[in-house]
């Protein structure tokens, strides 16, 4: 079935388990989907924009409380919606970071972090991570002392990722800006992986900045996101226009350039803003993510030559698997190769992972039921006695 | 009307989503399809006799 010419109807978490490590916490809520129908339409958000003419001060839909509500949530004190993750870390990075200075990254880090830094002439400057793949306050601190005696002065800005997109890992942030803020660095805390999935409580964190991606973890459509900031911060990056017109004289009111004037201006706003009922609920309840993903994470280490590389036990549900001591053995020999795994999950009914990967792979158990979870276990058991893969016992 | 059929065939879809693969119902789950169906044969009867009339 069609939904126009050309583009095919997508029902793939209709008819699947959806695993992919992007896609778990994006999917819409079914109010969100509804709001989506409703209000498609190009700026249909703005029907009764009124002065001062702002995306965040419209209060039909209710957007200015929404702003606020999501400021409360996170324990900020201003937000603004933005189209995705990505475009909160190039706010702050146009703010803070003049050509040549060294910004604080870290070896986990998003590469659209390096992007925002690049962006705005920064030096990329990354804290290793240790042997288990975390980032430490100690490496940290070893770090911007290195970054000290390097440039002379400090990083003018940190990006911390608190559950990084390679492993999964949760990584100390809190400690982590303790650190930085020793030394007057202000700190971003990117929670792609967490805002809308568990609880972030940013003046708790003691960070600068908290960015959210709207379509990774809060159920919202694709471009969005959140990145809220302390009210010392919103002065910076939120600051208003100046600029006049040479001729015309013209002023442009209190549209903020860093956000370019108004951001998400119809439904993938309103999507995130339907889905925000369920996103503020569901936090709350991250255990059970963390049941289901134990229950896949024993099925599939039930396979003998199995192994996790995230931390364990898992902190959260996106996970990276090392399937080179059992699935990828079969691949060796099988006339479909490593597709013959990806075609077997597909026939049962799971999608996400990458066609062909049978070696290192992540996914992402987030947002299915307890029956779900416990069928995808045995997915995984039931492709392994298929290729007479050993079992733990 | 055209919205409230929309939104019944969307909470069918909530379903399919969270049955997948097998879309095996439980009882509660087949009382809620059973009364989302009902509710959207309403509603398209309903737009049949607002357009057409």
């Amino acid at each position: 079935m069609r939904c126009a010419s050309g583009i095919e109807a997508r029902q793939v978490d209709e008819l699947a388990i959806n695993i992919d490590p992007i896609q778990a916490g994006g999917r819409l809520t079914g109010d969100a989907m509804k709001a989506v129908i409703a209000y498609g339409d190009g700026y249909s958000v703005c029907d009764n924009c009124r002065k001062p003419n702002r995306l965040d001060y419209i209060s039909k839909p209710p957007i200015a409380e929404f702003h606020k509500d999501v400021a409360a949530w996170l324990n900020m004190d201003a937000v603004r919606t933005v189209p995705g993750a990505r475009r909160g870390f190039q706010a702050v990075a146009h703010t803070y970071v003049q050509k040549g200075d060294p910004v604080l990254l870290t070896s986990l880090s998003h590469y659209t972090e390096f992007l925002a830094v690049e962006g705005a002439g920064g030096i990329a400057c990354e804290i290793p991570a240790n042997d288990q793949h975390i980032v430490t306050p100690d490496a940290a601190a070893l770090k911007i002392e290195e970054v000290k005696k390097k440039f002379g002065r400090v990083p003018v800005l940190a990006f911390i990722d608190h559950v990084d997109y390679q492993f999964g890992n949760m990584h100390d942030v809190k400690a982590i800006a303790k650190v930085c803020h020793q030394y007057d660095i202000p700190v971003l805390y990117n929670g792609a992986y967490t805002v809308g999935i568990l609880p972030v409580n940013g003046k708790d964190l003691g960070v600068d900045f908290v960015v959210g991606s709207g379509h990774k973890s809060m159920s919202a459509p694709a471009p969005s996101g959140i990145l809220a900031a302390t009210t010392e911060r919103a002065a910076e990056v939120f600051r208003t226009t100046a600029i006049i017109g040479d001729v015309t004289q013209r002023k442009f009111g209190i549209k903020e350039p860093e956000m370019m004037g108004c951001t998400l201006m119809g439904v993938t706003l309103i999507g995130m803003m339907a889905s925000f009922p369920q996103v503020k609920e569901r936090v709350k309840h991250f255990e059970r993510e963390l049941e289901n993903n134990r229950i896949i994470v024993d099925g599939l280490l039930s396979v003998e030559g199995t192994k996790i590389l995230s931390e364990m036990p898992r902190k959260h549900t996106l996970t990276r698997a090392d399937t080179i001591g059992s699935f990828d053995k079969i691949a060796e020999s099988h006339k479909k190769r490593g597709y013959y795994f990806s075609n077997a999950l597909e026939e049962k009914g799971v999608t996400g992972v990458i066609p062909g990967a049978t070696k290192i792979w992540k996914f992402n158990t987030y947002g299915m039921t307890k029956k779900q979870a416990l069928y995808l276990a045995e997915v995984f058991i039931d492709i392994a006695r298929e290729n007479d893969l050993p079992l733990r016992t | 009307m055209t919205f409230q059929a929309l939104f019944t065939l969307t909470d069918l879809r909530v379903i399919l989503r969270e049955t997948a693969p097998q879309h095996d119902l439980d009882e509660k789950q087949r009382v809620e399809t059973q009364r989302l169906l009902e509710n959207l044969e309403r509603q398209v009867a309903s737009l049949k006799q607002e357009m057409l009339k």
